[in-house]
C-alpha cells in the first residue's frame, strides 16, 4: 500500500514545485501512473484478504473502491483545468493540493485496517473538500451549502466515535481482520440497538439516507467541478463501504433494527426519483438522482444476503462512474452558458454531437440499460430484495421506471429539440472534455467483460 | 426575559421622543424594532444568504439567469412574461436591473398613454391588438390572490386620426390591412364625422379612420464573411451613489433600456467597428424630448372624446371628468429640442399646438395650460419602429427597445414575443421577425406608412 500512498503524497511536492505551464500536465500525468499501480492489488486470493501490512490491507470489496479513487483524481483536475485558467499559480497549486490531500485520506479510509483508524481519516475527508466547496464554489449559496454538508456528517459520526471506542474497550481490539470471526452472541438489549444505531448513523447520512439527505443537493450543487465529482463519486461509498465493514461486527439479533431504514429507503428512492422529474436545474438532478440509487445501495446493505452484498458494491462502481460522467456533462454545459438551468441551454445534440454521444452513453449508463454494470447491481439488489420482502419489487418496480423517465427527459431536454438561438455560438467540444467523458465511459463499458471484479466479497 | 428587554427599549425610545408620540407612536416603532433584530438575527444564522465578512443583501445576487437592463414598462414586461410563459416552476432567475427606482426619467412615468391600433405594419398591428387584449383583462395576468382587482385606469373611447386629401389614399389601404389583421375600424366622411362629432371642425380633413387596431416588409440577403462572434459573462451592476458593484453571471442580457439603449449597446460593444460593416452597426435609439402638456377647457368635447390625432400631427385626449385633456405634437427635424434635459418649452406650445387644437377643435381657443412635462422617446432614427430579437454577433443580447413613442401600447405584446424566443427559441404567437437588429446593417426600413 505504500507503493500507492508514497506517490501520492510525493503529488504535492510535484504541484508546488511545476513550473506554471507543467502545472496540469503533471500533475494529470502523475497521478494517471498512481492509479495504474493500483491494479495489482486486483490480485487477490479468493478466501481472503491481501494483508499487506500492520495498517493497511485490501481485500475484494476494497479494491474496486481504490480504483476508482485513483482513477478518479486525473478525472478531476482534467475537469478543473478550465474553471481554474484564470485564477493566480498559486491558488490553482492550493486547489490541487486540496485534490491530492482528500485522494490521500480516501485511499487510506479505503484500505485501513483499525477501525480508529478508519474514522480518523473519514472524517479528515470532510476538510478538503469543505475548503473545495465554499472557496471554489460557484454561488453565495455555497457557504450554506458548506456548514450543512459539515455538520450533517460531523453530528451523525459523533455517536460512531462513541461506539468504537466503546468496542474497543469491551474487545480490546478493533482491527477489521480480526473482526470477522468473532461470534456475537449477546442477547437482545437496548444497549445493542443503541449501538447499532450510533455505528450505522455515521454512514446513513453519508449515504445519504433519504431523511438525512438535504446537505447532498447543496453540496453537489454548490461545489465546483471538481468537488461534485469527488462528492458524487467516491465519498458516498465511504458510506456504503463502511456500512458493509460494520455489518459484520454487528449482532445479528438485533437486525430488527433495520426496519425503519429499509422504509425510509424505500419510499425515499421513489420520492427523489419523483422529484427529478421537477428540477429545473441539472446538477440538481443529477444529486437527487445519486440519492435515489443510493437508497438502492442502503437497502441492500441493510438486508445482507450475499447476492445483495454483490449488487451493493456492483451499484457503488457504478454509480460512482455514471455520476461523476454526468456532472461532468452538466459542467460543460455550464462553462458554456453560464446557467445551470436546462432550458436555457437545448438541442446540443445539433451543435456539439460527439457530447451528444457522451450525454446517450451517460444517460443510458444512468438508466441501467443491460448489460452496463449499473444494470448488474440493481438487478442483483432487485432480485435480493424481492426475496426479502414480495411486496417491495412494487417500489422498486416503480423507482425503476420513473429513473428511466427523468433520465430521458434529462438527455432529451439538454440534447433535442430546437436550440436556442444564444447557444449557436459556444465553443466546440474541447480534446481535454472528450477525454474526459471517454476516461469515464472507458472502464464503465469494459467492466461489462468481467464484472467480476467489482462484485465484492461475497462472489 | 426578551420581551422584556424589548420593551424596555420601546419604553426608554418612547419617553425620549416625549410625551407627543406616547399614545401613537411607541407601538409601529417596537415592532420595528423586533422586525429589524430579527432581521439581524436570521442573517447570521444558516439558511440565508449569509456572508461572513459583510452583509450583501442590498447588492443583485452573484448570479442570475437572464439580465434586464432597463426597469421600465418594456423590460418589466419581458420580466413578467419570462416568468409567466416558463412551463417548470422556477426554472429561471431573472433580475431587473435600473439606474433610478424613482423613474423619474423613464419614459413609461412620462408617457401619454394611449394606444391605437391604426398602423399600417401588420405586426405593429397584431402587438397592439394584445396588448389592448391584455389591457381589458389585465385582472387575468397580473392580479395578485388576496389584493383588490387592479384598475389601470383603462378608457377604451377609441383612436381618431385624420387624413387630408393627400393623405386619404394611405389611410384608405391602411384601414384595408387594419381590418385584415382583425382591428375593428372604421372609415368616416367629414360629414360622419361632424355629425359623430360635432365639436370638431371639419375643414380641410378628407377621411377619418376611427377605430381601435395595420403591415408589409421587405427582405433582401447579402454574401457573409468573417466575423468574430460575442459573448456577455457578467454583468457590472453599479449601485446608486457608491463605487461598489456587483459583477452578475448571466446568461443572457435583454436590453430593454428605452431612451439610454443605445449606450447599453455600446457598452456591449456594439458598434465597434468599421462602419458599413456588422460589427459597426450601431443600435440606433435615442433619446428625444417630447412635451406632453395638460390643459383645461370648460366647452371642451365630453366623454366620447377619442384619442384625436390631427392632420397636422397634434394630438390630444381627453382625462378624467374634469374638462381636461393631454396633448402636444412631435417636432419636425429641424426643432427637434435638446434631449439633454428635461425643461419644457411653452413657447412650443404657444406655436406650435395650439393653433391646429383650436382650428381643429373651436372649443380650445379658448384653454388655460394647467402643467407641462416631457419625457424621452426612444427614438429609433432608422425606421422609427422596436427592435426585437438577439444581436447577430453579441449572441446573448436580446433588444426590446427603440419603440419610439409607442412602447407603452405595446409593452405586454412585446413582452411576451421576446420571451417565446428565449424560451422557445422564435416567435410563437406574434411573428415579429421583421424587427430584428439585421434589418440595420442589412438596410431596410420597417416603417409606418402614416398619413402625416
Amino acid at each position: 500500500m505504500l507503493k500507492i500512498i508514497i506517490p501520492t503524497v510525493m503529488l504535492i511536492p510535484l504541484t508546488w514545485l511545476s513550473k506554471s505551464n507543467m502545472l496540469w500536465i503533471n500533475s494529470t500525468m502523475y497521478s494517471l501512473m498512481i492509479s495504474m499501480t493500483c491494479l495489482p492489488l486486483m490480485n487477490q486470493f479468493c478466501d481472503n484478504s491481501l494483508n499487506l501490512s500492520m495498517l493497511f490491507f485490501s481485500d475484494s470489496l476494497s479494491t474496486p473502491l481504490l480504483m476508482l479513487t485513483t482513477w478518479l483524481l486525473p478525472l478531476m483536475i482534467i475537469a478543473s483545468q478550465h474553471h481554474m485558467a484564470k485564477e493566480p499559480p498559486t491558488r490553482k497549486k492550493l486547489y490541487i493540493t486540496m485534490m491530492i490531500l482528500l485522494q490521500i485520506f480516501l485511499i487510506m479510509t479505503f484500505s485501513a485496517t483499525e477501525l480508529i483508524m478508519f474514522y480518523i481519516l473519514f472524517e479528515a475527508t470532510l476538510v478538503p473538500t469543505l475548503i473545495m466547496i465554499t472557496r471554489w464554489g460557484g454561488q453565495t449559496e455555497r457557504l450554506n451549502a458548506g456548514i450543512y454538508f459539515l455538520f450533517y456528517t460531523l453530528a451523525g459520526s459523533l455517536p460512531l466515535l462513541v461506539a468504537l471506542i466503546y468496542t474497543q474497550t469491551t474487545l480490546g481490539s478493533l482491527n477489521l481482520l480480526l473482526a470477522q470471526y468473532w461470534i456475537d452472541s449477546s442477547t437482545h438489549i437496548w444497549g445493542n440497538s443503541l449501538l447499532w444505531l450510533a455505528y450505522m448513523m455515521a454512514f446513513m447520512v453519508k449515504m445519504p439516507l433519504y431523511g438525512l439527505h438535504l446537505w447532498l443537493p447543496k453540496a453537489h450543487v454548490e461545489a465546483p467541478i471538481a468537488g461534485s465529482m469527488v462528492l458524487a463519486a467516491i465519498l458516498l461509498k465511504l458510506g456504503g463501504y463502511g456500512m458493509l465493514r460494520i455489518t459484520m461486527m454487528l449482532s445479528p439479533t438485533i437486525n430488527f433494527m433495520a426496519y425503519p431504514f429499509m422504509m425510509l429507503s424505500l419510499w425515499g428512492m421513489v420520492m427523489t426519483s419523483s422529484i427529478c422529474l421537477r428540477q429545473t436545474d441539472l446538477k440538481s438532478l443529477i444529486a437527487y438522482s445519486s440519492v435515489s440509487h443510493m437508497a438502492l445501495v442502503i437497502m441492500a446493505i441493510l438486508i445482507q444476503s450475499p447476492w445483495s452484498f454483490m449488487g451493493a458494491t456492483a451499484l457503488m462502481i457504478a454509480h460512482g462512474l455514471t455520476s461523476s460522467l454526468l456532472f461532468c456533462l452538466a459542467n460543460s454545459n455550464y462553462e458554456r452558458t453560464h446557467s445551470r438551468t436546462m432550458i436555457l441551454a437545448r438541442g446540443l445534440q445539433m451543435i456539439l454531437p460527439l457530447m451528444a454521444a457522451w450525454w446517450l452513453l451517460a444517460s443510458l449508463t444512468n438508466l441501467a440499460l443491460p448489460p452496463s454494470i449499473n444494470l448488474i447491481g440493481e438487478l442483483f439488489v432487485t432480485v435480493s430484495m424481492f426475496s426479502w420482502s414480495n411486496f417491495s419489487i412494487i417500489l422498486l418496480g416503480i423507482n425503476i421506471i420513473i429513473t428511466a423517465l427523468y433520465t430521458l427527459y434529462m438527455l432529451i431536454m439538454t440534447q433535442r429539440g430546437k436550440y436556442t438561438y444564444h447557444i449557436h455560438n459556444i465553443k466546440p467540444s474541447f480534446t481535454r472534455e472528450n477525454t474526459l467523458m471517454s476516461l469515464h465511459l472507458v472502464p464503465l463499458l469494459l467492466l461489462m467483460i468481467s464484472p467480476k471484479i467489482i462484485l465484492g466479497t461475497t462472489y | 426575559m426578551f420581551r422584556g428587554v424589548l420593551w424596555l427599549l420601546a419604553g426608554r425610545g418612547c419617553v425620549g421622543r416625549g410625551l407627543s408620540t406616547r399614545s401613537g407612536g411607541s407601538t409601529p416603532d417596537w415592532t420595528e424594532k423586533v422586525s429589524e433584530i430579527k432581521k439581524k438575527i436570521q442573517s447570521a444564522l444558516p439558511g440565508g444568504p449569509w456572508d461572513p465578512l459583510y452583509d450583501t443583501s442590498h447588492l443583485p445576487p452573484e448570479h442570475s439567469d437572464v439580465v434586464i437592463v432597463g426597469g421600465g414598462v418594456l423590460g418589466l414586461s419581458v420580466a413578467y412574461w419570462l416568468k409567466r410563459l416558463e412551463k417548470p416552476r422556477g426554472a429561471i432567475k431573472v433580475l431587473v436591473v435600473d439606474r433610478d427606482h424613482t423613474y423619474s426619467q423613464a419614459s413609461t412615468g412620462l408617457s401619454v398613454g394611449g394606444i391605437r391600433q391604426q398602423f399600417s405594419l401588420p405586426e405593429n398591428i397584431q402587438l397592439s391588438l394584445f396588448s389592448v387584449d391584455f389591457l381589458r383583462n389585465i385582472n387575468e395576468y397580473l392580479a395578485v390572490v388576496d389584493d383588490p382587482p387592479l384598475d389601470v385606469q383603462f378608457n377604451p373611447s377609441g383612436y381618431l386620426l385624420l387624413a387630408s386629401e393627400k393623405g386619404a389614399a394611405i389611410m384608405e389601404s391602411n384601414v384595408k390591412v387594419q381590418r385584415q389583421e382583425g382591428a375593428k375600424v372604421c372609415l368616416m366622411s367629414p360629414e360622419q364625422l361632424q355629425n359623430k362629432f360635432p365639436w370638431i371642425n371639419t375643414d380641410g380633413v378628407a377621411l377619418a379612420s376611427y377605430g381601435f387596431s395595420m403591415s408589409s416588409s421587405r427582405m433582401q440577403t447579402s454574401s457573409g464573411k468573417e466575423m468574430t462572434l460575442k459573448r456577455i459573462h457578467e454583468v457590472h451592476v453599479k449601485m446608486d451613489h457608491s463605487l461598489e458593484y456587483q459583477p452578475v453571471e448571466c446568461a443572457l442580457v435583454i436590453n430593454a433600456a428605452g431612451a439610454w439603449s443605445g449606450q447599453v449597446a455600446e457598452l456591449a460593444g456594439i458598434g465597434k467597428g468599421p462602419p458599413g460593416t456588422l460589427e459597426g452597426t450601431k443600435l440606433p435609439v435615442e433619446p428625444r424630448k417630447r412635451y406632453v402638456y395638460f390643459w383645461h377647457c370648460p366647452e371642451g368635447p365630453g366623454l366620447e372624446t377619442p384619442f384625436m390625432a390631427d392632420t397636422s400631427g397634434a394630438y390630444f385626449r381627453r382625462e378624467g371628468l374634469g374638462h381636461n385633456y393631454l396633448g402636444g405634437c412631435s417636432p419636425t427635424e429641424e426643432e427637434e429640442p435638446d434631449p439633454g434635459n428635461l425643461e419644457v418649452d411653452h413657447d412650443f406650445f404657444q406655436d406650435k399646438v395650439w393653433p391646429h387644437l383650436a382650428h381643429r377643435v373651436p372649443a380650445f381657443q379658448s384653454l388655460k395650460v394647467r402643467s407641462a412635462w416631457a419625457g424621452y422617446y426612444d427614438y429609433n432614427t432608422f425606421d422609427q419602429n422596436g427592435v426585437v430579437g438577439p444581436h447577430p454577433l453579441v449572441v446573448n443580447m436580446y433588444f426590446a427597445t427603440g419603440f419610439s413613442g409607442h412602447g407603452l401600447q405595446q409593452a405586454p405584446a412585446v413582452g411576451r414575443a421576446v420571451a417565446e424566443l428565449v424560451l422557445e427559441g422564435q416567435f410563437q404567437t406574434i411573428n415579429l421577425s421583421s424587427l430584428l437588429f439585421s434589418r440595420f446593417y442589412l438596410g431596410e426600413k420597417v416603417e409606418e406608412r402614416n398619413i402625416i
